[in-house]
């Protein structure tokens, strides 16, 4: 099939045009956070959907130091969580409820940063399904996205599968030793912005043992380079496949992409994949990550459990919300609500399939997972604790 | 005129005794090379002769419908959509009854032989899908199966009686027969020469993308035929000339989206999306593709993007391996969703969302009926379908 030419936002990238976007936007990102010690997080019961999560939200923030220094005058980009498969649900429940960061909580958020002054607003997503608008796909899983779109000016989406709007891929390199992958090329609206949002689900992984903040910038990466369907020579032209290579270490990215410091590391992918959320995490820093608890479900990050797993998925309310300044104290206090120890480390739950990402992020120098190094603000944990396995 | 209802004669039933099988069913033509050597009673026989099809009739080869089984353990062939492919007859029945309209369409074709073991469940699939698309299979059942009715197989009888529940589901329907199928989007086309292909792959794909089509031929474009839509794809090697040209410009002006290949409109578009040059024409819109349509998958995920998933006119969660038809009366204040399951075993719980508003809805399975409330979606309301196995109909009222 030969390749199709595009419109201007989508020329195929050469391997030189990526190389040489190897880039100086990153050095000016340096999350203040990771300074700061101990890193505040901020954690409120929030008892449902709706109008009820602006006023939480906007206290969350007051108990952070307010975020009008980090967003004021900035492009702020929001990577959300909408896993595909975008038109599977678990059971009749829309995936807002069960796996996704729900649209209420997004919109809240984009109006708060509007008001504390974002000068640009983009919610970033990477469908491992398709090329769509973001926008498209919004309206595949049931919700109209005009909803956050018209929450403040300015608002963007963009799906960060493939080149998007952007003409070439921008290399993003890992800060110190890296675990597994010295860079990532990604979509330009990882490097193009001044603050990085990541926003997620409170959920369970099926080999992650936990899919929170951190595991959700795994979706910053590209699938048309590291997706199943990924060139071998160049990136691919369209997005297609899941992100198995960082859990088996089965291929190499698309040239000119980094390759694996070591290709003769372990292939097991509790080995790998919390690593690479490690060199994610290092290579893009988050400014500010925050977990929409309010609904969700147990067991799986997906419609399906793993086979043998013994648990089946329910759909459950634990009426939380969680933001820190800290992807690392922040899931690690995410954790905690959920009912495990964030010092917990595999083969220890949740972390019976892998090493702890927490552990490897904190020894990275991304942040703490002792809740007595993070301050906490809010609702004390002991209200909002919800134990996931107790739900068996 | 009455409809028949196709059935091929087994030739492992030798006498007449097995038309017990046939005693109260719908099924009232037996269909074979040779008339068996027994009085038929009321039933009317049609001689099979592939070089003469029965007049009247038109005969379409068709696809065991199912999902392509794997040629590796646990995994399904993948389809040009990444996902599992399916082998579906909905594009096959449409352009027959596009291209000789007010005929009767016949399917024909077998279930796998070889090493293949079909269960005989699946049967009745085949029966409702032609169906649901308004044509008829020429039931042929597999060899294990008719040996398994004449020996009263508790397996084949039921297999059987499941057939048989299609046939009377839909007998008990005659009203869907005369529904429209929803749509917002036409494709018209030649669908012959230089277009054949494109064209034809186009009306079979849709159904994997739930993306609703009215199909127009060409030389049957009117007015009429466009209206209520928001979008046609012209899909031929040239852009429309003459009378055709002059009905789609009336389309687009009157604020349609008309997708078209290049040379219907000129100069600086208003805007470029996926590549597409959009511009103005009157109250609508002409889209002109980069470079001409070679890929029909490409095309289909192209034009949906370019009316949007806003203008689905039925919305699928958890129907990966389903074809979705939504026909309703010319209001559509009342229509039936044909949901067309490929998969194995039962679905997951299916959830479907309109476009328009319905008040409720009655879900028909082989198995039985129950009534269903909406719920409140994103996008409007929601009905919880719930779990089925081969076939379900999701009658909406308003």
């Amino acid at each position: 099939m030969k390749p199709r030419a595009m419109d201007s936002g989508r020329v195929l990238t050469r391997r030189q045009a990526i190389a040489a976007a190897a880039g100086p936007y990153l050095a000016a990102v340096a999350p203040s956070a990771l300074a700061s010690s101990p890193p505040l997080v901020s954690a409120a019961r929030c008892a449902s959907y709706g109008e009820a999560v602006t006023p939480v939200l906007r206290k969350m923030f007051e108990h952070l130091g307010g975020i009008g220094s980090l967003v004021a005058g900035k492009t702020v980009a929001v990577k959300i969580n909408m896993e595909s498969p975008l038109r599977e649900r678990t059971g009749f429940r829309p995936a807002w409820y069960s796996r996704w960061t729900h649209p209420d909580v997004i919109r809240a958020a984009v109006a708060l940063f509007a008001e504390a002054g974002a000068k640009r607003i983009r919610i970033l997503e990477s469908s491992c399904e398709d090329d769509h608008p973001l926008e498209e796909n919004f309206i595949l899983g049931g919700w109209d996205p005009d909803k956050i779109l018209k929450a403040a000016p300015n608002v963007e989406m963009e799906n960060t599968a493939g080149l998007g709007y952007g003409k070439r891929y921008h290399r993003i390199e890992v800060k110190g030793k890296p675990y597994i992958y010295p860079g990532f090329d990604v979509n330009h609206s990882y490097v193009e912005c001044d603050v990085m949002v990541s926003m997620a689900k409170l959920k369970e992984h099926r080999l992650l043992g936990l899919a929170l903040t951190m595991e959700n910038m795994l979706g910053i990466t590209p699938v048309t380079i590291y997706g199943e369907s990924a060139g071998y020579e160049e990136p691919a032209l369209r997005p297609y496949g899941r992100r198995t290579m960082f859990e088996t270490g089965y291929r190499q990215p698309s040239e000119p992409s980094p390759k694996e410091v070591d290709p003769h590391s372990p292939r097991d992918p509790g080995y790998r994949l919390p690593r690479v959320i490690a060199d994610v995490l290092r290579a893009r820093p988050v400014h500010l990550a925050i977990l929409d608890g309010i609904e969700t479900q147990t067991a799986s990050e997906t419609v399906t459990v793993e086979p043998g797993l013994g648990r089946k998925i329910r759909l459950v309310q634990p009426g939380v919300l969680i933001a820190g300044l800290n992807p690392v104290a922040t899931d690690a206090v995410g954790a905690a609500v959920m009912g495990f120890d964030p010092l917990a480390d595999r083969p220890k739950p949740p972390f019976e399939r892998a090493d702890s990402f927490l552990r490897l992020a904190e020894e990275a120098g991304l942040g703490p997972r002792d809740l007595s190094k993070i301050a906490l603000r809010g609702d004390p944990l002991k209200d909002l604790r919800f134990s996931f396995r107790e739900q068996l | 005129m009455k409809e028949l209802i196709p059935f091929r004669w087994p030739k492992e039933w030798t006498d007449a005794s097995y038309l017990r099988w046939l005693k109260g069913t719908p099924i009232n033509c037996l269909v074979g090379e040779h008339a068996p050597p027994f009085p038929l009673g009321d039933y009317e026989f049609v001689k099979w002769d592939p070089a003469q099809p029965p007049a009247g009739v038109t005969i379409r080869e068709g696809v065991w419908p199912r999902v392509l089984p794997a040629s590796k353990k646990d995994a399904a062939e993948a389809g040009a959509t990444g996902a599992a492919w399916v082998d579906s007859n909905a594009g096959v029945i449409r352009l027959a009854q596009t291209l000789e309209p007010g005929k009767p369409v016949w399917l024909d074709y077998t279930a796998p032989g070889g090493n293949e073991i079909v269960p005989l469940d699946r049967f009745a699939r085949a029966v409702a899908e032609a169906q649901a698309y308004g044509a008829h299979w020429i039931i042929t059942l597999s060899p294990a199966f008719s040996v398994g009715l004449a020996k009263e197989s508790q397996e084949a009888a039921a297999a059987w009686k499941r057939i048989v529940a299609a046939l009377n589901l839909f007998r008990a329907h005659p009203e869907w027969k005369s529904y429209e199928p929803v749509a917002a989007l036409a494709v018209v086309s030649s669908f012959e020469g230089e277009a054949e292909l494109l064209s034809q792959e186009f009306v079979k794909l849709v159904p994997r993308r739930h993306l609703a089509c009215r199909i127009v031929r060409t030389q049957d474009l009117s007015e009429d035929s466009l209206k209520g839509l928001k979008a046609v794809v012209y899909i031929d090697a040239q852009p429309p000339e003459g009378e055709v040209r002059k009905k789609l410009m009336a389309f687009a002006e009157g604020g349609g989206l008309l997708i078209a290949p290049q040379g219907l409109a000129g100069g600086e578009p208003a805007e470029v999306k996926i590549g597409y040059r959009i511009y103005r024409a009157g109250k609508g819109r002409i889209a002109a593709p980069p470079e001409a349509w070679y890929d029909p998958y490409l095309l289909m995920g192209e034009v949906h993007q370019l009316l949007s998933h806003r203008e689905d006119v039925v919305r699928v969660w958890n129907g990966p391996d389903m074809n979705s038809h939504f026909v309703a009366t010319p209001s559509q204040d009342r229509g039936v969703v044909h949901l067309i399951h490929y998969g194995s075993g039962l679905t997951p719980p299916v959830t479907l969302g309109f476009q328009r508003r319905y008040r409720s809805a009655r879900v028909l399975t082989l198995e039985g009926a129950r009534t269903i409330q909406p719920f409140p979606g994103g996008l409007g309301e929601e009905f919880p379908v719930g779990e089925f196995a081969s076939y379900a109909a999701v009658e909406v009222m308003s």
